[in-house]
């Protein structure tokens, strides 16, 4: 493919936008930009010298190129971009990814970045086993140009396989998950993937998916995801969740990201326990939602964070569609955080704050509430410090372990046995359901630290100390009025502790000793040592 | 017994149907939530009705073996997902529930429970032609009504009754898969469809000639009082009368029997009808069927001895579990550490910060 240039007249099968403007006017420039200038990648080694150069030679004239480049812009605009390997990969997809980056080059430095920027966006397609990216000569008649040549080497074996024990905090708990990934199937990069995730007891998984990196217009990738989820919620809310949904990713860059979600949802109850609100959620449901987060991450590390911030905002609304029937609702989570080294031991103080909010909207929304699966959820072992997924993290309490509950359904008493008899004096009842909040806050601060030995120093395992605090409350839109701060204040739920972390390469863990310091009646918090696992 | 005493201070719980939608003029348009109604009436409970709309499943699994190929893809699929429920009708007393796909249904629970106890103390011989008579308006007439809704009939009266509160493409999947259900359940395929709906409304005309026999001039079914029988026909046949369409094989099959239509109008006015107050009470004699739902405190309930039962035993279970879990753990926490100190710490996080920044930052 053709770059044209202003001068030429020559015909160009495709109208393409030109690059650059200005040629090298300098004889001496026009001879040095005139030499080979290679990038290497992945252990290729094209050293091009002319033929009755030697090796000393040849590093003279390295030297002095080097040395030119250092003293100023070199004048360079890229006249073709030359793409060869792809047979089965469409020139258009591997133009639209390197055009951007050579467009604005007008200079031999520019033209290096530019090369490495675009030999970095076509390996993070994913679909080619080697890159390189070579400077060349322009047209003799053309001086001031280059030509950027592209070899590729297509993923010798489109299909690939993975599995692996993940944490995920959609999966809520550890998952065995397999997939397997047909790459560039009809050469536009797209990567169709089939997976399935089992996770212990809880949560299990099956999707397929494609996703392509550029459609038509649309210059982010795009990417479509099929599921069907089940999730087991007996122990904890005595309900069984199953869902086959369809997502479709419309933007996906460093901080945005916009997705679509139409899910079909049914709420099942084998166990025949569940609380009368969960009774009256049971059943089939459509969601249909837009849900956009915006993520910023500015610290040092994910897995033990000593300086910078983070910020996440997740905002999702249902009940997009015709139909009234579709559930509606508006939901908002913020998450802050922050870590400031104190210059000995190593030491940091991370902190954060997370909240979240939701609300139904539509006919009669005053008094009605959002359906549990939807709602905030406080507890489980996971570490605030790891995952920005706002208000869920709560140290020391169990899974759904925080919030309002509602009693299970009465067991009644064995026929000819006195309610005197029984142990308890009482009908029997086994406990309550978690039910979730409308409205939910969690704060948290945590010291880390280097421990004194030095093979705990030199393996990153280090200590650390910690506080957390959150409220989870359950309010529709009408009692909000009378909505007391000081007494949501009040019912704050709060544990300390501290703890040694072993990091790895994927995951986190850590040993901790939790105190409760406050709960309240309903609440599953335990004093004593936990285990967490945190994925980043 | 705090907690019951306290219960006692406050205001007494409510007895709760929680049922399908009305409709076509009656308090509830399903099938299988009449009879519950009608036996609450009967039974003089003061009761209040409230609405469940997201449960339109009716009880039947769908066997998708005989399907097509891309049918059966989604039957199967739906089944892992949706598997079959029908808990619907279901009646609440405070934190007492009863559910329909419980111990024969929920009108066996409220007897074997003692809380309604039309059922009681009926002679021992007249039992044997009640419990018969029983089965024949559970099976024969109930399929009768199913395959008339289902497969018979026109999509609208089901769509009216289970699904128009639900978004229009679960209701659409639904309807489809309940009626394979009920094709599947009474083994009708296209060749012989024809044979199997004359098999149908064979039992159902059986049916209704026996009852008819049975009830002859009388009140009642059974010794001059409402029983269960007495509730499952009211159900049923009001259902038949006022639900389906006057082409209906089967309401015609039921319009010639004088007086049953006698009993169902003489019921309908005094159970159904919207300005019947259930204070005034039924004109029949109610010594039998105490309808007071009794106190927790002092009441000789009948058991559930499986609940229980599974509760000791997982008493140990639970504790045996605990302490395996516990033992993996500290085996799985030990390699860890182990890694951990020899490996080293992971540097992932900087290399995801030069990932990024080389890649869209603007």
């Amino acid at each position: 493919m053709a770059i044209p240039s202003d001068s030429e007249a020559g015909p160009n099968p495709k109208p393409v936008e030109e690059l650059g403007t200005e040629s090298a006017t300098n004889d001496e420039h026009r001879g040095e930009d005139e030499d080979e200038i290679e990038e290497e990648e992945e252990g290729d080694d094209e050293e091009e010298a002319e033929e009755d150069e030697t090796p000393a030679a040849q590093r003279e004239n390295i030297n002095r190129l080097f040395r030119r480049l250092s003293g100023g812009p070199v004048r360079l605009r890229v006249q073709d971009i030359i793409i060869r390997g792809n047979t089965k990969t469409k020139d258009a997809l591997i133009e639209a990814e390197v055009l951007d980056a050579f467009r604005s080059a007008c200079s031999m430095q520019e033209l290096i970045q530019a090369a490495g920027l675009a030999n970095t966006r076509l390996r993070q397609l994913d679909i080619f086993d080697s890159v390189s990216i070579t400077l060349d000569s322009g047209p003799s008649e053309l001086p001031g140009t280059a030509n950027v040549v592209i070899d590729v080497v297509e993923a010798r074996n489109p299909l690939t396989g993975e599995f692996g024990a993940y944490s995920k905090p959609e999966a809520r708990s550890w998952s065995l998950e397999g997939s397997l990934k047909l790459k560039n199937l009809f050469g536009y990069g797209d990567i169709w993937d089939a997976s399935g995730a089992y996770g212990f007891g809880q949560t299990s998984e099956i999707s397929a998916g494609v996703s392509l990196p550029r459609f038509k217009a649309i210059s982010t990738p795009l990417t479509t995801r099929v599921s069907l989820l089940s999730q087991d919620w007996l122990k904890f809310s005595s309900y069984k969740e199953r869902l086959l949904g369809l997502s479709v990713g419309l933007i996906s860059t460093g901080n945005h990201d916009l997705a679509y979600n139409l899910t079909w949802r049914n709420l099942s109850d084998p166990s025949h326990m569940s609380s009368k609100t969960i009774r009256r959620q049971l059943g089939h449901s459509l969601l249909s939602s837009l849900k956009y987060t915006y993520r910023i991450d500015h610290r040092d590390s994910d897995l033990r964070p000593t300086r910078g911030y983070a910020f996440l905002s997740t905002s999702q609304f249902g009940g997009l569609g015709p139909d009234s029937r579709i559930l509606r609702f508006i939901r908002q989570e913020f998450d802050v955080r922050g870590a400031f080294p104190l210059g000995f031991y190593n030491a940091a103080v991370n902190f954060g704050v997370a909240a979240g909010a939701i609300m139904p909207w539509g006919k009669g929304f005053m008094n009605s509430t959002s359906l549990s699966p939807e709602r905030f959820y406080m507890g489980g072992h996971s570490s605030p410090i790891c995952s920005l997924g706002g208000p869920t993290s709560l140290l020391g309490f169990k899974l759904r372990g925080v919030g309002p509950t509602d009693e299970r359904r009465a067991i009644l008493t064995k026929h000819g046995e006195d309610v005197a008899t029984t142990p308890s004096g009482r009908i029997a009842s086994p406990g309550g359901d978690a039910i979730g909040g409308n409205l939910a806050v969690t704060t948290f601060a945590d010291l880390s630290f280097d421990l004194p030995l030095k093979l705990f120093r030199e393996s990153g395992v280090h200590g650390h100390m910690f506080l957390n605090t959150g409220n989870l409350v359950d309010l529709t839109l009408a009692e909000f009025k009378n909505f007391s701060f000081r007494g949501f204040l009040e019912t704050f739920r709060s544990s300390a502790g501290f703890g040694i972390i072993f990091p790895t390469r994927f995951f986190r863990m850590e040993i901790n000793y939790c105190y409760i310091l406050k709960q309240l009646q309903h609440d599953h918090g335990k004093t004593g040592i936990q285990f967490s696992f945190s994925t980043p | 017994m705090e907690m019951v005493d306290e219960r006692e201070e406050e205001a007494k719980p409510e007895v709760v149907l929680v049922a399908r939608k009305g409709g076509f003029g009656l308090p509830t348009a399903c099938p299988v939530c009449l009879p519950v109604y009608c036996h609450l009436r009967f039974a003089n409970v003061d009761f209040k009705l409230e609405f469940d709309r997201a449960n339109p499943d009716s009880g039947t699994c769908i066997f998708a073996a005989s399907l097509p190929l891309l049918p059966l893809l989604l039957a199967l699929t739906l089944m892992f997902i949706y598997p079959c429920s029908d808990h619907i009708p279901y009646v609440e007393y405070g934190d007492y529930v009863t559910f329909n796909n419980e111990k024969g249904g929920v009108i066996e629970c409220l007897n074997e429970d003692n809380v309604v106890k039309l059922d009681s103390q009926l002679s021992k011989d007249c039992f044997p032609d009640w419990a018969s008579t029983k089965v024949m308006i559970s099976t024969w007439l109930a399929e009768a009504v199913q395959y008339e809704l289902w497969v018979s009939c026109d999509n609208t009266i089901a769509d009216d009754i289970y699904f128009s509160d639900l978004p229009w493409p679960i209701g659409k999947i639904l309807h489809w898969k309940q009626t394979q259900a009920v094709k599947q359940l009474h083994g009708i395929t296209k060749l012989n469809a024809a044979e199997k709906e004359e098999e149908i409304y064979r039992k159902a005309n059986i049916a209704y000639e026996a009852l008819s026999m049975k009830l002859g001039s009388q009140v009642f079914f059974f010794e001059g009082r409402p029983t269960s029988v007495d509730s499952l026909f009211l159900g049923h046949a009001v259902f038949v009368l006022h639900v389906l369409p006057e082409t209906s094989v089967l309401r015609s099959s039921l319009s010639k029997h004088a007086n049953l239509l006698r009993f169902v109008q003489d019921f309908k006015i005094q159970l159904l009808e919207d300005s019947y107050s259930s204070a005034t009470g039924p004109a029949f004699s109610s010594d039998a069927s105490s309808s007071s739902i009794p106190r927790r405190k002092g009441s000789k309930q009948n058991a559930k001895p499986k609940p229980k039962e599974k509760r000791e035993r997982t008493e140990e279970e639970k504790a045996f579990r605990r302490r395996a879990k516990y033992f993996i753990a500290a085996q799985v926490v030990s390699i860890v550490i182990y890694l951990s100190i020899l490996g080293g710490m992971g540097d992932s996080g900087l290399e995801d910060g030069d990932e990024d920044g080389l890649a869209y930052e603007e």
